[in-house]
């Protein structure tokens, strides 16, 4: 038996952040709220007297699949947000009889079977879960196997980009910068100032000018930098003034 | 509390996995929705088992683990291919496929 | 904790171990292979290799196992002739299908990209075009979707067939984004087809799960022996999701959604291979738990065949009508076929054992042979290169003039699809339909036959347009046949196998007839 406490406890992280998947705008926070769904799932499965595919769940859903998830998440865009406005009109309500309808379904078929709970279940231990692996179910142990070949296989014909260029050594990357007309030493730093220390400001020449290209193109692009005026100071009003601090002492 | 309880549960959680797949448009979404009925079936396969009494819906459980995890390596490799060829990964996009 | 060693009869499994184990080896040759041009070659003779000696394996297991069929293994695999015939469908599609991957033509060209990892169109593709690489990856996929296949159509156990399920899908949800051309609607249509696909198992899975509540077991066999009254409606309710995951396979309707944009957007080989033998191994799985379970829910799950037949063959043959792209009519047709197919299981009748591995036969070999016409159907670029495959179909007037072979050939397949009297197709309805009247479910069978004759519209016009029609002089780009060595060859061969079938088609009806018994089942006292 199951203590209700239990019980409503996994519901209630697993239902919740489910939610998410049809309300959420942003899919890594779907993710985040499946991680919590599979975490659910695992203290059910524990419940269930079945430790090890708790532990399992726990290493192959929360550690790899939805950390997969998140990884693609990351490599296509983060901050795309998916507008929810139906394309087909009445789609939605459709798709959501139907949902609603096979679980209401399924919940009043299972409701009326005969109730028997074993009161001695065997406890899905590590050794016990192996003696039935390798036992009758061998062969899908096996055919498993060629599953997750396929599975490789396949992500790395679409992923897996090999050498196309001959590999080039430092020395011929700097000889083609230099037959570009780039400039041959490194490009300045953005400014480091007694009063500003980041790198949205530009660095100053000796002159006092600031460097343009020495702030990333990126924080130019999205308008996150300052143009460094407000330091280049009066050079000369500047010196007066340490002068006459001197002066005074 | 009757471990049959979790089977509701798994049964609501299916219908929401479900709906996701019908009503998301972006690729991701729609997949983890997948992912969310596979889950719940596998809790249906283990809730059953705990009721017989018999470790053998925990067993199919694990190989559902198994095949999820490699169609989750194949599902998000078309994904990346996909982006890849465009920057975006609605399903509604303006199609090359017209019914 | 008790361990026993399982018992298992390795021997009829040899087909499908060998099959397998040459997917493995294909995959270490691309590891250890640097030279692409003759890995391609190694691979093609060691996948062509592997299935001729599968079909030897199974043709010596058909011979080995007799009519009564093994227990391989307790509960998860029991081979019969059945399996076995629907094995032989499958490498045989499946020699067809690999043979079209290797297809190149006259530029050196096949039909898959050279690097399918890089953006379509990007430079990157150009320079790994330039430097001769090709997706050799395609042929070890090839052979662990056909292994997948024939787990598929012989295994007992409904997790088992899931496991199968996914071991043959995955490799063609990857082969379908490979196109060479317009490889952006090839990866869409991976797209779509890899999350209805998905679904689709998610759905069969739950049912699976739902069935083990009902039964406490999973294995179809045993599921025959059982019967515990207040657990009926929760085995059927189970039952019937994974039918669903099932039909999907077939692509019958409303499950169809996947198959124009699929068969459109993939390379047209895999197309070829895709559509034979999925359907195969799909209507193969049907086919056992139908005889094995489903029969006693007849009455329950009797209208869910009318309804999906009558609907598939109609909707097929509605949007078939309207296509003007051959890939896409060959789609819906397809979809009309899977409701020809469902016609067979109306009423259950012992007949449909051995109808539907004929009549799959007959659908299979016809769609490798129009698919291996429709690749050398070629639109020129300027420069008279060979380019993308025409297949509007207003591009196709005229070719029966110019290439009086080729268009014979693709009218063969047309009338073959379409059930007239002398191809293989007809012969394939015949004894399909005979099943269903001989269950008295004429009324389907009158709308099947009706749905036959509006469908043959839509075959006979593509054939009027290529002997009838003059091309238009000015057609840009020109459409020319580009003849390739193993396309025509294929082509060829399923034009043979179609006319064989449909004249002397008593040698493989007898050979059917044998395959159509299953495995008898063990006596079990009711639960």
């Amino acid at each position: 038996m199951v203590s209700p406490l239990l019980f409503w406890f996994v519901a209630f992280v697993t239902v919740i952040p489910a939610l998410s998947l049809l309300f959420a705008r942003k899919p890594v926070h779907v993710a985040a709220a499946v991680v919590l769904v599979m975490v659910g799932l695992a203290v059910a499965y524990v419940a269930l007297e079945a430790p090890f595919l708790g532990a399992v769940q726990i290493i192959v859903y929360t550690g790899a699949v939805m950390m997969l998830f998140l990884f693609v998440l990351m490599l296509v865009g983060v901050d795309k947000t998916e507008s929810l406005k139906e394309t087909i009109t009445g789609q939605r309500w459709v798709a959501l009889t139907l949902a609603v309808g096979l679980g209401a379904l399924v919940i009043s078929v299972v409701s009326r079977l005969p109730l028997s709970v074993n009161e001695q279940p065997v406890v899905g231990e590590p050794a016990e879960v192996a003696s039935w692996l390798f036992g009758d179910y061998v062969l899908v142990v096996e055919v498993l196997g060629f599953v997750l070949i396929s599975a490789a296989l396949g992500a790395l014909v679409l992923t897996h980009v090999p050498r196309l260029y001959p590999k080039r050594t430092q020395a011929e990357v700097h000889a083609a910068r230099i037959a570009a007309g780039a400039n041959p030493v490194n490009q300045a730093f953005p400014g480091v100032y007694a009063r500003h220390n980041a790198l949205d400001a530009p660095a100053l020449d000796p002159e006092g000018n600031p460097i343009e290209s020495s702030v990333s193109r990126v924080l130019k692009v999205r308008g996150q930098t300052i143009d460094g005026s407000e330091f280049k100071g009066d050079t000369q009003a500047r010196r007066r003034e340490l002068g006459a601090k001197e002066d005074d002492q | 509390m009757s471990p049959v309880n979790f089977v509701y549960l798994a049964a609501v959680l299916f219908a929401i996995g479900a709906a996701t797949v019908l009503l998301r448009r972006n690729a991701i979404m729609a997949f983890m929705g997948v992912e969310l009925m596979l889950n719940a079936a596998n809790l249906t396969l283990v809730a059953f088992s705990r009721m017989v009494g018999g470790i053998e819906g925990q067993i199919m459980a694990f190989f559902v683990m198994v095949v999820a995890a490699a169609e989750v390596v194949v599902g998000l490799a078309i994904i990346i291919a996909v982006s890849r060829a465009r920057q975006s990964i609605s399903l509604d996009e303006p199609s090359e496929l017209k019914g | 904790m008790t361990y026993n060693v399982p018992e298992i009869a390795w021997a009829p499994l040899v087909p499908i171990i060998v099959v397998l184990v040459a997917g493995a080896v294909g995959v270490l040759l691309e590891a250890f292979m640097r030279n692409v041009a003759l890995r391609r070659v190694v691979q093609l003779q060691l996948s062509v290799a592997t299935l001729v000696l599968a079909l030897f394996a199974i043709v010596w297991q058909w011979v080995a196992i007799g009519g009564d069929g093994v227990v391989v293994l307790r509960s998860m695999i029991y081979l019969d002739r059945q399996a076995l015939a629907w094995q032989f469908l499958l490498v045989v599609f499946a020699i067809g299908g690999v043979l079209l991957f290797a297809d190149r033509n006259r530029e050196g060209e096949d039909a898959f990209t050279p690097l399918a990892s890089v953006a379509p169109g990007s430079p990157d593709e150009t320079v790994a075009r330039a430097k001769g690489l090709a997706v050799t990856e395609a042929f070890p996929l090839a052979m662990l979707a056909t292994g997948g296949m024939m787990l598929f159509a012989s295994v007992n156990d409904l997790l088992f067939l899931f496991v199968a399920l996914e071991l043959f899908s995955l490799p063609l949800y990857i082969l379908v984004a490979l196109s060479r051309r317009r490889r952006l609607l090839s990866q869409e249509a991976s797209l779509k087809y890899f999350l209805l696909g998905a679904f689709s198992s998610a759905i069969f899975l739950f049912g699976a799960a739902l069935v083990y509540g009902a039964a406490e077991t999973t294995g179809m066999r045993e599921l025959l022996g059982l019967y515990v009254p207040e657990r009926q409606t929760l085995l059927l309710l189970g039952l019937f999701m994974v039918v669903v995951g099932l039909l999907f396979k077939i692509g019958a309707v409303p499950f169809h959604f996947w198959v124009p944009d699929a068969y459109q957007g993939a390379p047209s080989p895999v197309t070829a291979f895709m559509a034979a033998a999925t359907k195969a191994a799909a209507v193969a799985a049907l086919a056992r738990l139908s005889y094995l379970v489903l029969f006693r829910f007849a009455w329950e799950l009797d209208w869910v065949i009318w309804t999906v037949a009558i609907a598939s063959v109609i909707f097929g043959t509605v949007l078939a009508i309207v296509q003007t792209d051959v890939k896409r009519m060959l789609a819906y047709s397809s979809v009309a076929h899977a409701g020809f197919i469902l016609v067979g299981f109306a009423g259950f009748s012992p007949l449909a054992l051995s109808a539907l591995p004929f009549y799959l036969l007959t659908y299979g070999v016809a769609t490798l042979g129009a698919f291996a016409v429709i690749t050398q159907v070629r639109e020129l670029t300027p420069d008279g290169a060979a380019g993308a495959e025409a297949t509007r179909l207003g591009q196709w007037a005229g070719l029966g003039k110019r290439h009086p072979v080729l268009a014979g050939l693709m009218s063969l397949f047309l009338l073959s699809f379409a059930g007239i009297p002398l191809t293989a197709g007809f012969v394939g309805k015949f004894v399909v339909f005979r099943a269903a009247v001989e269950q008295g479910a004429w009324p389907l069978v009158v709308v099947a036959v009706l749905a036959s004759a509006a469908a043959a519209f839509f075959y006979l016009r593509l054939v009027v347009l290529m002997y009838f029609t003059d091309a238009p002089d000015d057609a840009s780009p020109r459409v020319e046949v580009r003849p390739t060595g193993i396309g025509r060859g294929v082509a060829i061969a399923a034009g043979v196998i179609v006319l064989v079938l449909g004249v002397l088609p008593a040698g493989a009806l007898n050979l059917a007839d044998e395959a159509g018994v299953l495995l008898s089942p063990p006596v079990v006292t009711g639960g």
